[in-house]
């Protein structure tokens, strides 16, 4: 089969689903649940930082997730603090703070502040364990830490109950040696479908409280915080891409073995 | 001296900062929390490293004209106009913004979206049972694949994701957690080697 056929195959069965609106169930992993619960036990006026460690080519799959968990934080009043470790991510990040916060009603600087980017990853993990204020000295629009009400109880990682980390690359494990092992910094990872293999170990050493998995991970809890959005219409597009790949792969292998027999 | 002086401060700073991972003491943890607010002032200089190489690289093309030199203007004109707006008026500039959201992000995501076109050519080309190991594999990569989307579990009954789920907590833990063991212990190896001065290589040079 041409290439050029197997490139319109993929083109259509991204398009006809988006026309067609299908909706499919959406069951949720034991993962997610738990990352779900997790926020769920946090009680109001806690504190999560969430880290936007993720660059636009990966936007599609991450954005669905943060976008629920800061919309389940901002319902349920728990503050949120985003940084991020990503040097094209501020843009995207604070896009979409804005966009949850206006449609929730949150306040800046009251109900969540963003810090934005600084440069070298462990460095910066490593100096938000003893004084987050000696990394970030103002906000992402220049406003003193000092001034911003949020941050007045806040110093370091203690005041802390989860950090989050959407990520594209190998942030997370970053994360956890620094966060987790050097400060017992409870943490929490959304991650594109390319790198979720290599969070299962942190899973079950329980150094990741919860974990979301690429588009999948966004539906299943835009399902869980009622707040069907983008993941859910994604996921149902990426069900009939998968279809069609498995589909050539068997027929690929069926045109292999009677090739074979017939040499 | 040019040599010596890196490999002393390397030896000293390595022993010190391991010697604070295990003493609580104030002075212990006061010497840790200076050396980070160090590390802190050292990383931005990364980024400048980053940006003399990228345009010494692509300086270097366009004088020898290699292959697609003239895309080196581009990264010129991209790098400039970026510094431009972006250093006197901040990332929040909307002349940036308005950059940022309609050059950098569909040319991003237009770039990740078509390895799904490749993926799906190399997958009808590649993938084949040739062999047992193949087989094996080519089967695990259809279950994981079918238990990743809603539609997987409506064809199986909901047996395609937790079968999935199987894969990825048992075969595909042990496998991980096999290879973190093995890169721990290399980097162990390795980082007593530089604190030690046997391995030089980050000085250049390559001895």
């Amino acid at each position: 089969m041409d290439r050029r056929i197997v490139f319109i195959l993929v083109a259509l069965a991204v398009i006809i689903p988006m026309l067609l609106s299908i909706n499919l169930p959406v069951s949720v992993s034991e993962p997610t649940q738990k990352f779900y619960d997790y926020v769920e036990s946090l009680p109001a006026g806690s504190t999560i930082m969430v880290a936007f460690d993720y660059g636009p080519s990966s936007l599609a799959e991450l954005n669905p997730m943060a976008k629920a968990l800061l919309k389940q934080c901002f319902d349920k009043d728990i503050r949120v603090i985003a940084i991020t470790l990503v040097v094209d991510a501020p843009t995207l990040a604070s896009a979409l703070i804005q966009e949850v916060a206006a449609e929730k009603g949150a306040v800046d600087g009251e109900d969540y502040v963003f810090l934005g980017f600084r440069p070298g990853a462990v460095q910066v993990i490593l100096g938000m364990g003893t004084d987050i204020a000696s990394v970030y000295d103002t906000d992402y629009n220049g406003t003193a830490i000092s001034e911003i009400p949020m941050m007045q109880d806040i110093t370091n990682y203690d005041q802390i109950d989860l950090l989050v980390d959407f990520a594209s690359s190998d942030t997370v494990e970053s994360w956890i040696i620094y966060a987790n092992v050097q400060y017992n910094q409870k943490i929490a990872a959304g991650v594109t479908g390319v790198i979720i293999a290599q969070m299962f170990p942190y899973l079950q050493t329980e150094q990741l409280v919860g974990l979301l998995s690429g588009i999948l991970g966004a539906a299943e809890y835009e399902n869980l915080v009622g707040a069907p959005d983008k993941g859910m219409q994604w996921i149902n597009v990426e069900s009939f891409v998968h279809l069609l790949i498995v589909g050539l792969v068997i027929i690929g292998n069926i045109t292999y073995f009677i090739m074979r027999r017939e040499e | 001296m040019k040599r010596q002086v890196p490999l002393v401060l390397c030896f000293v700073f390595g022993i010190v900062m391991i010697f604070t991972q295990f003493s609580p003491h104030s002075f212990s943890q006061g010497i840790y929390e200076e050396v980070i607010s160090w590390a802190l002032i050292i990383g931005p200089f990364a980024l400048v490293l980053a940006t003399v190489t990228l345009i010494q690289t692509h300086t270097a093309r366009i004088r020898r004209r290699t292959e697609h030199w003239q895309y080196s203007f581009v990264v010129f004109a991209g790098l400039i106009i970026m510094v431009l707006i972006g250093i006197p008026f901040k990332p929040q500039n909307s002349v940036f913004e308005w950059l940022y959201n309609n050059v950098q992000l569909p040319m991003d995501a237009t770039m990740f979206s078509l390895l799904a076109f490749f993926i799906a050519s190399a997958a009808y080309r590649a993938f084949r049972a040739r062999t047992f190991e193949a087989s094996l594999l080519l089967i695990t990569a259809l279950i994981v694949m079918m238990g990743n989307v809603p539609v997987g579990d409506l064809l199986s009954n909901d047996t395609a994701s937790k079968a999935r789920q199987w894969i990825l907590d048992n075969p595909n833990l042990s496998a991980r957690r096999g290879i973190i063991l093995g890169v721990s212990l290399g980097v162990i190896s390795q980082s007593i080697r530089i604190i030690l001065g046997i391995e030089r290589s980050y000085l250049g040079g390559g001895d």
